[in-house]
């Protein structure tokens, strides 16, 4: 190394000044940059495979470590997920390991509601305490936890619930996508599917943007798709990103994509455009459908969504020229994740359309892609849990919702009752995520033992009386994670860079040591290396095998085009009619239903929806500042309101006013928009934090749920998360 | 002569910072000191209306405003025709914020110094260097690196195919291209 050579981290370090003596004269060429880099190259970087965490996609990332701190991350292309390259969230929220207001102890709130730090034994011991006497009094049914489903939390949070006796082991799937994947069942009995956009004719998207909620490969699918020639719609209210690769927007009325739906299945079924064989050998009930289908005539839709008959009437023969190279998406959240009344129905009816086109695991078409999973590991190692008695709760209220989700709010709101009398949150921001964030707040408090495993101090942290910190995802090994994919992989969390707090402890240990406390310990005597390691064996592979390279592909169970699946359904078949649907008190096939809410016609309402942008997921990445700092500076906070409507109320872009209902009032900047539907105003779903410990995303914005009644969908249990309307004033007016 | 430039295809932009953020990872700047900006341009009216998301960096003109009105000679041009900012000897007047007619200099919150794009992406380029870059992050593809003096390269092919200009006509002789 010559005299005048610099590393690249003296490099940067002068960059910002800190070492500007060094960095001096001509060394800062570019000349000296690369020489920086190439010695940095054989320096002492080491690397690690990793998982985003920054939302559910987990993609998988190689990890720069630099002196031990977290340097570059860049996207594993073997990810199916992400195809090498990661989004904003990805590269921003890795700072959540370094950030200022991270969980350091174990917290415990005292009489006059401040939280004191305590220590890990007095966390465990009270805790385990109050488990035992809640199981001994009132039943271990009485005991609950939220999670949003990771790698490790996933398996240790079922785990340590069912081992207590209990089956109530719920995700955020109210506030997401648990009306869609409970209607999907009803129809093809799986929760999901993949639309073959990449290789489409035609694809339609309602409510769902791969450009603001980004998965980077379907990005990449949906792009290639376009410069192929596919014709691309966007059924949504707001003309969203995603129109850079598409061809159509179609700005549906908010609430009434069901309607839009049956408009096109009448154009299908009246002019005889669907795939009869398919039909019939595959379905049952279609005749009921179609029966139900004739009066909902394109111009009966149009009514309804503000969307034209012709264009309804088009795009229904499109869809038939194309098919069976096409398909309706599946969405994900979007329009009816969980956000009507009519959600569940709204899914009902893009699966019997989809079937209409005769597209199931067709080229272009959607697909059930192949997955795989640990097999049953030796049980000297690796207790297997007695299967709790009962059903989780809920499941009585809403018999459609997918147990494996469960309605977390419903159990929530029985903690007033005493029915439910404890609850953990692992990685969960229930209380102000999903539903009413007041409502939530008091039915949290009302527990008589409430926990909460964060690395942040969420507004459920701060309802809860325990609050223990996690590790970050950088922080920690997890199990690995099994993604479906046309080629099924593996994937793995490693642990990247040492914990940052000394007293934090991994999702893992907290678990195992908890579990041990409430005195069902013998089901945690394993290390998760040593369940990594297991699990991995079981599929002919080992962790050592896993870190060396993230991702392991299973190419002998690649998808096939063509093959008709197995119906996972009561009737072995495709369900137009539905007797589950009719049993819970909905018509056995899809029919219009309206959303529960309507927006008075007095002009001055508007529905108020929500959605993502590309740069954050759910509350969790707000107070990650280089993300917030993007906000900040071009005003994503703002509500989108219809440049007409604005006129009307006589508002301008970048005017300050009140968006009240009966639930909350507060103030936001407008951004006065061409792309937005005149019934709607878009307020993102990221804003409006409330726990002054997270000081960068405090009082940001505002909240969409604290304007969101406590709601659920009949039958489905979504959390009608846009069951609601607010009236716009213009402050100072 | 190597004379390193971009292409920006705006029609395949979708707005969602990418860029931005992996930048500020590989380059190490702080959460406020962005080497990229972004503007956004709404055409039409309700419901026939079009979208255009406009990244703008550094151009590295040829002609650069920054360079001659820097009193200290820290902003210059560097051998591969690179505008280059030598922080020893930046001085934090931000004579050079107020010059640049595309406003993607800024000042670093912490040093008071002024900084942009540094075309990293050479490295990357030239030997492979692994980067979470905007040329690489990138997922759409927005970008494409290369020399603008070399007929056979990708960026230059694509220049000609697309008839991409700099986005302020010859004005600096700027080195970025943008497709619109």
């Amino acid at each position: 190394m010559s005299e005048h050579a610099i590393t690249r981290r003296s490099f940067l370090a002068g960059s910002a000044g800190v070492a500007a003596a060094i960095a001096g004269s001509e060394f800062l060429s570019f000349g000296s940059w690369q020489q920086a880099y190439a010695e940095e190259a054989a320096g002492p970087t080491t690397t690690a495979h990793s998982l985003c965490n920054a939302c559910s996609t987990k993609c998988g990332f190689t990890a720069y470590v630099v002196d031990g701190k977290l340097d570059k991350i860049i996207g594993d292309a073997s990810h199916p997920y992400c195809e090498g390259t990661l989004c904003a969230r990805g590269y921003g929220y890795a700072d959540i390991a370094y950030s200022a207001d991270r969980l350091t102890d174990p917290l415990k709130k005292n009489e006059s509601g401040q939280f004191q730090a305590i220590s890990w034994e007095q966390a465990y011991a009270e805790i385990g305490e109050k488990v035992q006497s809640i199981i001994k009094e009132s039943g271990p049914e009485t005991l609950a936890i939220v999670q949003d489903p990771r790698p490790s939390g996933k398996y240790y949070s079922q785990r340590f619930m069912n081992a207590l006796g209990s089956p109530n082991v719920y995700t955020h799937g109210v506030a997401c996508n648990m009306s869609k994947n409970s209607g999907f069942a009803q129809v093809i009995g799986a929760s999901d599917y993949t639309s073959d956009v990449e290789n489409s004719k035609m694809t339609m998207f309602i409510g769902r943007s791969y450009a603001d909620a980004i998965r980077p490969s379907a990005l990449h699918a949906l792009e290639k798709a376009h410069e192929a020639g596919a014709y691309i719609v966007l059924v949504d209210p707001r003309l969203n990103n995603s129109i850079a690769f598409a061809d159509e927007w179609v700005p549906i009325n908010p609430g009434t994509d069901l309607a839009f739906i049956l408009g096109m299945a009448h154009v299908l079924v009246s002019k005889g455009l669907y795939d009869k064989d398919y039909v019939a050998a595959n379905s049952v009930g279609f005749d009921e459908w179609a029966s139900y289908l004739q009066n909902c005539t394109p111009e009966w839709a149009q009514e309804i969504t503000g969307i034209d008959a012709n264009t309804i009437e088009r795009l229904a023969t499109m869809f038939a020229e194309a098919a069976p190279a096409a398909s309706i998406e599946p969405s994900w959240r979007g329009a009816f994740g969980c956000s009507y009344d009519n959600s569940g129905e709204t899914a009902r009816a893009v699966c019997a359309f989809n079937t209409l086109l005769g597209c199931w695991n067709q080229k272009g078409g959607a697909l059930f892609l192949p997955s795989v999973s640990a097999s049953k590991l030796d049980a000297g190692t690796f207790p297997s849990v007695p299967k709790p008695e009962g059903t989780i709760v809920g499941a009585k209220e809403y018999p459609l919702s997918q147990s494996g989700m469960g309605v977390s709010v419903f159990a929530a709101n029985l903690a007033t009752t005493g029915m439910v009398r404890g609850m953990f949150f692992y990685n969960s921001n229930m209380v102000a995520g999903y539903s009413n964030p007041e409502h939530l707040k008091e039915c949290v408090e009302a527990l008589d033992l409430s926990v909460a495993i964060d690395v942040q101090m969420s507004e459920t942290c701060m309802a809860c009386q325990y609050v223990l910190p996690d590790t970050s995802y950088l922080e920690r090994l997890e199990l690995p994670e099994f993604v479906s994919a046309k080629t099924p992989v593996v994937t793995l969390r490693d642990k990247v860079i040492e914990k940052v707090h000394p007293n934090t402890r991994p999702v893992d240990q907290i678990f195992s040591e908890l579990a041990e406390a409430c005195g069902v310990g013998e089901y945690f005597t394993f290390s998760v290396e040593e369940l990594a390691d297991a699990q991995l064996a079981s599929v002919g592979l080992s962790l050592d095998a896993l870190r060396q390279k993230g991702t392991a592909a299973f190419p002998e169970k690649t998808f096939e085009y063509g093959k008709t699946p197995e119906w996972k359904t009561p009737t072995g078949k495709i369900q137009f009619a539905s007797d589950a649907c009719e049993k819970a008190g909905l018509p056995r096939v899809p029919q219009w239903r309206e959303p529960a809410v309507s927006v008075p016609d007095d002009g001055a309402s508007f529905r108020l929806i929500g959605g993502k942008q590309a740069i954050h997921s759910h509350t969790q990445t707000a107070n990650i500042e280089a993300l917030m700092d993007i906000t900040k500076q071009y005003g994503l906070d703002r509500v989108w309101m219809n440049a007409n409507r604005a006129a009307e109320l006589g508002i301008a872009d970048g005017d300050t006013v009140l968006v009240s209902n009966d639930l909350f009032s507060g103030q936001a900047q407008v951004k006065v928009t061409e792309r937005i539907n005149p019934e709607a105003l878009y307020l993102p779903s990221h804003y409006g934090c409330s726990s002054p410990q997270q000081k960068t995303a405090y009082n940001v914005g505002l909240r969409q749920m604290d304007f969101v009644p406590y709601r659920l969908e009949e039958g489905y249990g979504g959390a009608c998360t846009q069951e609601t309307f607010v009236t716009v004033k213009k402050v100072g007016a | 002569m190597t004379r390193y430039g971009m292409l920006i295809n705006t029609k395949k932009c979708i707005g969602c910072y990418a860029c931005r953020t992996a930048c500020q990872r590989q380059n190490g700047l702080l959460p406020d000191e962005a080497f990229i900006r972004f503007e956004e341009r709404e055409q039409g009216t309700y419901p026939a209306v079009s979208v255009e998301h406009l990244p703008l960096q550094c151009m590295h003109c040829e002609d650069a405003p920054c360079v001659s009105v820097c009193p200290t000679g820290a902003s210059h041009i560097g051998p591969d025709g690179i505008v280059t900012v030598d922080h020893g000897k930046c001085i934090g007047c931000l004579y050079c914020v107020a010059a640049c007619p595309y406003q993607v200099r800024v000042r670093n919150s912490q040093t008071g110094g002024v900084d942009k794009c540094r075309f990293c992406n050479v490295s990357n380029y030239e030997n492979g260097t692994k980067m979470s870059t905007c040329v690489t992050a990138c997922p759409t593809g927005v970008r494409i690196f290369g020399d603008l003096d070399d007929p056979d390269c990708e960026l230059v092919k694509e220049i000609n195919r697309t008839h991409a200009e700099p986005i302020a006509g010859d004005v600096t002789k700027s080195k970025v291209y943008y497709v619109r």
